[in-house]
């Protein structure tokens, strides 16, 4: 990591980046164990800041919270750790992506939930059947090429789709998908119509999915780092 | 970052509230709601100071707490403290509702006086303790340093918007960010 970009682990660790910097931040926080453990250690501190002036909400905030939580299912503990998968990498970039998810983990995002719906999906396409599932999960979350991506998972229908209206649009190369498990990178398609988007199966946990850019039609492996790199199981 | 593993930490056991959110993991409902009467005042009082309208941080607080209920289950404690998780991710959504709300002009003044109560925890001799800690702590840094951190983390402004309210380059708040922080951590590490 640069020093230049070293020194925003204060900033990462009061969220005062921008998504972008966020997210290439988080990128080389994949590469560096040693950043990943500074960063640790200023969370807590900016946490035990944030508890120190605590105030008492009303009871009747607690009654719909409870309630709440009771009508939501929990998601599915993960059966591998990446860090052991790491071990397997292939590129330092998917590492680097796995490392991003142990952050997921552990709370810190690296996706920038968005409440605007801009990139929300033509109205009939199959992206759009995912997108209307009822036990949908959606996320709006910001590229590192400056786009918005909106995703959706739907365990009943067994997908997931990302909607890529909001992605830049490229000449000369394609955007493709990739399934990243056990630090093994699979093609998953180029995404052939980001007027719409693209359908996937939704990918078993404690997988990675990541979006990168390529030459047209596609690449065996990723050439590029991802633009995206997300768990769906935390749609 | 320098000889990371160098440093002295001390041997912890897992705290109360670890050992709550393992049991939420395991979907025990009444372990959740324990857990809920331990943070809701710390997670509250965050919301309240970044987002300052109560309702709005009434809407953060469930956001949270729903957040943790789902994500219990994947929470690593080998990657930090129960608490601290769920304080960034309180952090993390007030600042996203205060920055997806630019429309409305947030007010320069702090947080009013007149809290309507102000509940102390159970266990409220170490909390006072601890108050008295990050207050002493917060009191170490420099003027620099102080303005930095509390503009980001309590204002929600980005380091690029604290360099210029502050007039200052945007490397020097983007180091002071990490030296107060840095300094903060050492301070009260010397308080356990």
């Amino acid at each position: 990591m640069s020093s230049d970009l070293h020194t925003l682990s204060g900033a990462y660790a009061l969220d005062a980046l921008t998504p972008e910097e966020r997210a290439l931040f988080a990128t080389h926080l994949g590469d560096c164990p040693a950043c990943r453990e500074e960063v640790r250690e200023l969370q807590e501190v900016a946490a035990r800041m944030g508890a120190d002036e605590p105030i008492a909400p009303t009871p009747e905030l607690k009654a719909r919270i409870l309630a709440a939580a009771d009508r939501q299912p929990q998601l599915p503990p993960k059966v591998t750790t990446l860090e052991r998968d790491r071990r397997h990498r292939r590129t330092a970039w998917i590492g680097g992506a796995a490392a991003a998810v142990v952050l997921l983990l552990a709370g810190a995002f690296t996706v920038v939930r968005l409440q605007q719906p801009d990139g929300t999906p033509v109205a009939s396409s199959p992206v759009a059947q995912v997108f209307k599932a009822p036990d949908a999960h959606t996320a709006t979350v910001r590229t590192a090429n400056g786009g918005r991506l909106r995703v959706a998972t739907s365990t009943a229908r067994g997908q997931m789709a990302v909607s890529t209206t909001g992605l830049p649009r490229l000449t000369g190369h394609s955007y493709q998908m990739w399934t990243i498990r056990n630090g093994r990178a699979t093609s998953a398609g180029v995404i052939a119509d980001v007027s719409t988007g693209k359908v996937l199966r939704l990918p078993a946990d404690g997988t990675t999915v990541a979006i990168t850019i390529e030459p047209p039609g596609g690449s065996d492996q990723p050439t590029q780092k991802p633009i995206v790199a997300m768990d769906p199981a935390t749609v | 970052m320098s000889e990371p593993g160098l440093r002295l930490v001390p041997a912890q056991g897992p705290s109360d509230v670890d050992l709550l959110l393992g049991r939420v993991a395991r979907g025990d409902s009444a372990a959740f709601e324990s857990l809920y009467d331990q943070l809701a005042g710390a997670v509250f009082g965050l919301a309240r100071r970044v987002v300052r309208d109560p309702a709005r941080a009434e809407d953060v607080t469930q956001e949270v707490f729903l957040e943790v209920w789902r994500k219990a289950p994947r929470f690593d404690r080998s990657l930090g403290k129960a608490q601290t998780w769920v304080m960034t991710i309180t952090h993390r959504r007030a600042v996203d509702a205060v920055r997806r709300n630019e429309s409305q002009k947030r007010q320069d003044d702090r947080l009013p006086p007149e809290r309507i109560s102000h509940d102390e925890p159970a266990d409220s001799v170490i909390h006072a303790e601890e108050k008295g800690a990050v207050r002493e702590c917060l009191d170490t840094l420099t003027d620099l340093q102080l303005e930095s951190v509390r503009l980001a983390y309590f204002n929600g402004y980005t380091y690029a918007e604290v360099a210029t309210l502050l007039d200052k380059p945007l490397p020097t708040i983007k180091t002071r960010m990490r030296d107060g922080l840095i300094r903060l951590r050492d301070c009260l590490e010397g308080h356990r």
